[in-house]
């Protein structure tokens, strides 16, 4: 176990020797009738920045409150470095919260709001009051010590949250969305310097979010949740390229799906009839499946080459009619319609500011992808 | 959106002469309260100020009247005697310090049993909230004498409590509860419980959760969280909930007279005897105004420091 390399690079959960830092193990959180997290179980390890991404109430809050110590699991087990958590209560757990209203205490300054935590661990108030300095002028708010939290913009005040909870140094920092209420702009801005933050810190994030953008950029690894359960985890460009099911594929960034059935099932290539594509799909390796199952072919818009002429080969290239497209800048998004009316998103990178040549609405063009663009889903 | 009734010619006019004069719907809204606290309460204080400064006399009204028409001029007669008296007799001061000594003490109480009734109501999940909220209202349902007389026979030697006791053989002797201090402060912190309650609760419902859970989560144990997020934070219910019952229960008449001893002297039956006893108006009416003083001064500046701090939180 070599801690000078960064975790993203050591990959412990690709196999090794290192002992998670956070292990969940068969949790299920009951309400009543309502099951909000069902036996999950997951290892998170040191100086992970994991994110837990999923929809609203698909359990991934009540996860995070079940790591605070907020709520008691129904059942299962959660060790945070070693230690089981049953029956600990929040004050008494090595992990610190930033919570999505910030949850500062509107009657206490900034200093005083992070230097709460110091105080409770019983260090003197001049150390509290330096140690809060330091962390203050670390996401620069130094000037603003003296101020009310209501005196503050949102994004002050997110970044008097991120103080407050990491001035105890906690082995592990868990944080509920926590760029939710910031501007598109300043998110960004927010994301990198987290990054930076937990990097410099070497403590252990785990971030809750709904907001996959946020999570492709922040974490080393992503768990995709749905329905109380953990559909995927993976590091981010795996839960991208790879996804395992439709709704992780669908979840995260655009997908065009085609449903079929296979058609033949070689080694080193597998058929599909699409009748959706009004034809047959070509994947260029082996897939486990057998002939005649039931699939879904998962391909996102930017894997799909759009052109004028015919290509060259004839696998998995389809005429239709451009029906829409989107202007963003950066890229363009195309909606082909085909012959049987299917319609098929592919997005085109803007590499020239004069582009006479561009495609444009009720053009006749044929799509086309490699034979290793698409992904076989079987659930 | 003219209905009907505006239509109707005197109404129209009577709207057109109301808007000349600058008194249109809004300022008419505003007047209504401001009329009814003018008429029943500034008017009779300046009654009762002025027969504060009146001399008494044998007669009907039992007081000289402030102004004299001797024909050619008009004389006002100020007699600041009645307040000098009030100082030079400490049967005033005392009974003044003994009302305010019964009065805090009684809101400190209410404060003790009323907080954590409070604080529990606030935290009740829902469709409790509302009973339990609806059970401390109740008792105003029945009328307040009524609720008084009825501790009497729970006080009396052998009342309710007494038999209780004697019958367990706890006591041999009936305790002596009613007709002393003990009886008066329990009489008004049952009284003006929900006064302090309410304003509490009110204060304690909107507490944010999260704070709490913040607390906890940089380590704070249940007691500390207390002492320094619930308890800040509900300051502004505490006070309110202080001074409704702290301020009636200066000047308290019913509860100390049916309930206390003749030695508890408490300003309302200090003025209740001068005013029917005596029949001395003047001593009674500065009596009243010396109180209203004694009052409205400390919420004064009771409510210039909460102003100022409204500024900043």
């Amino acid at each position: 176990m070599n801690e000078t390399v960064p975790v993203a690079l050591r990959k412990p959960w690709a196999g090794g020797s290192e002992p998670p830092f956070v292990r969940i193990q068969k949790i299920t959180k009951r309400f009543g009738d309502f099951t909000a997290v069902e036996d999950v179980s997951l290892d998170i390890f040191k100086g992970e920045l994991f994110c837990l991404l999923g929809g609203s109430g698909c359990g991934k809050s009540t996860l995070l409150r079940m790591l605070a110590g907020f709520e008691t699991p129904s059942s299962g087990r959660i060790e945070i470095d070693g230690q089981d958590m049953a029956g600990k209560a929040p004050y008494e757990r090595p992990t610190n919260m930033m919570f999505q209203s910030y949850a500062l205490f509107p009657h206490m300054s900034v200093e005083k709001n992070v230097a709460y935590g110091l105080q409770r661990d019983g260090i003197g108030r001049a150390e509290a009051h330096d140690r809060a300095t330091d962390m203050l002028k670390m996401v620069q708010l130094s000037q603003f010590a003296g101020r009310k939290p209501h005196q503050l913009s949102g994004g002050q005040r997110q970044r008097v949250a991120l103080a407050r909870s990491l001035v105890k140094r906690p082995k592990l920092l868990l944080l509920d969305e926590p760029l939710g209420a910031l501007d598109k702009k300043l998110r960004e801005e927010t994301q990198f310097e987290l990054v930076k933050i937990q990097e410099t810190l070497g403590v252990t994030f785990i971030v809750v979010t709904h907001d996959q953008e946020e999570a492709m950029t922040l974490s080393t690894r992503i768990g995709v949740m749905n329905e109380g359960v953990i559909v995927q985890v993976g590091e981010p460009s795996e839960i991208y390229e790879h996804p395992g099911s439709r709704f992780v594929a669908d979840f995260i960034g655009s997908v065009n799906l085609f449903e079929g059935r296979v058609t033949e099932d070689k080694p080193d290539y597998v058929e599909i009839a699409a009748p959706d594509l009004g034809g047959s799909i070509h994947v260029g390796h082996g897939v486990s499946c057998t002939v005649n199952q039931q699939v879904w072919y998962a391909i996102r818009p930017e894997k799909v080459r759009l052109s004028r002429e015919r290509p060259e080969s004839r696998r998995n290239a389809f005429e239709g009619v451009i029906d829409e497209v989107a202007y963003l800048g950066n890229l363009s998004i195309f909606r082909i319609r085909l012959a049987n009316g299917v319609l098929v998103r592919a997005t085109r990178a803007n590499l020239s500011r004069y582009d006479d040549e561009a495609l444009t609405w009720d053009e006749k063009v044929w799509i086309a992808w490699d034979d290793t663009a698409g992904v076989v889903l079987t659930r | 959106m003219t209905g009907a009734i505006e239509r109707f010619p005197p109404f129209r006019w009577t709207a057109a002469v109301l808007r000349r004069l600058g008194l249109g719907g809004r300022v008419l809204v505003v007047a209504v309260p401001f009329l009814w606290l003018l008429v029943f309460f500034l008017i009779p204080f300046l009654v009762v100020a002025k027969i504060s400064l009146s001399e008494p006399a044998i007669a009907m009204p039992p007081y000289l009247p402030l102004v004299e028409w001797d024909g050619a001029r008009a004389l006002l007669t100020l007699n600041f005697e009645n307040f000098a008296y009030l100082l030079s007799d400490p049967l005033y001061l005392n009974a003044y310090i003994f009302s305010i000594k019964v009065a805090f003490v009684s809101a400190v109480i209410a404060l003790l049993v009323g907080y954590p009734m409070a604080y529990y109501i606030a935290r009740s999940p829902e469709p409790r909230r509302s009973l339990l909220l609806t059970l401390v209202i109740l008792p105003f349902w029945t009328s307040f004498l009524l609720r008084v007389y009825a501790w009497q026979g729970f006080l009396r030697s052998n009342g309710v409590i007494n038999n209780f006791l004697l019958w367990t053989g706890i006591i041999d002797q009936p305790l002596v509860m009613l007709q002393t201090d003990f009886a008066v402060y329990l009489g008004i912190v049952y009284t003006y419980l929900p006064f302090m309650i309410l304003p509490l609760y009110a204060n304690l419902v909107k507490l944010d959760e999260s704070l709490l859970e913040a607390s906890a989560d940089l380590g704070g144990r249940p007691l500390v969280t207390f002492f320094h997020i619930t308890l800040p934070l509900s300051m502004p219910g505490i006070i309110a909930g202080f001074m409704l019952v702290f301020v009636p229960a200066i000047g308290e008449f019913v509860i100390p007279e049916l309930l206390g001893g003749p030695d508890t002297l408490m300003i309302g039956r200090v003025l209740w005897n001068e005013f029917f006893s005596n029949r001395d108006w003047p001593v009674a009416s500065a009596v009243a105004i010396a109180m209203l003083i004694v009052l409205v001064v400390p919420i004064m500046i009771l409510r210039s420091v909460q102003a100022d701090k409204g500024e900043t939180t």
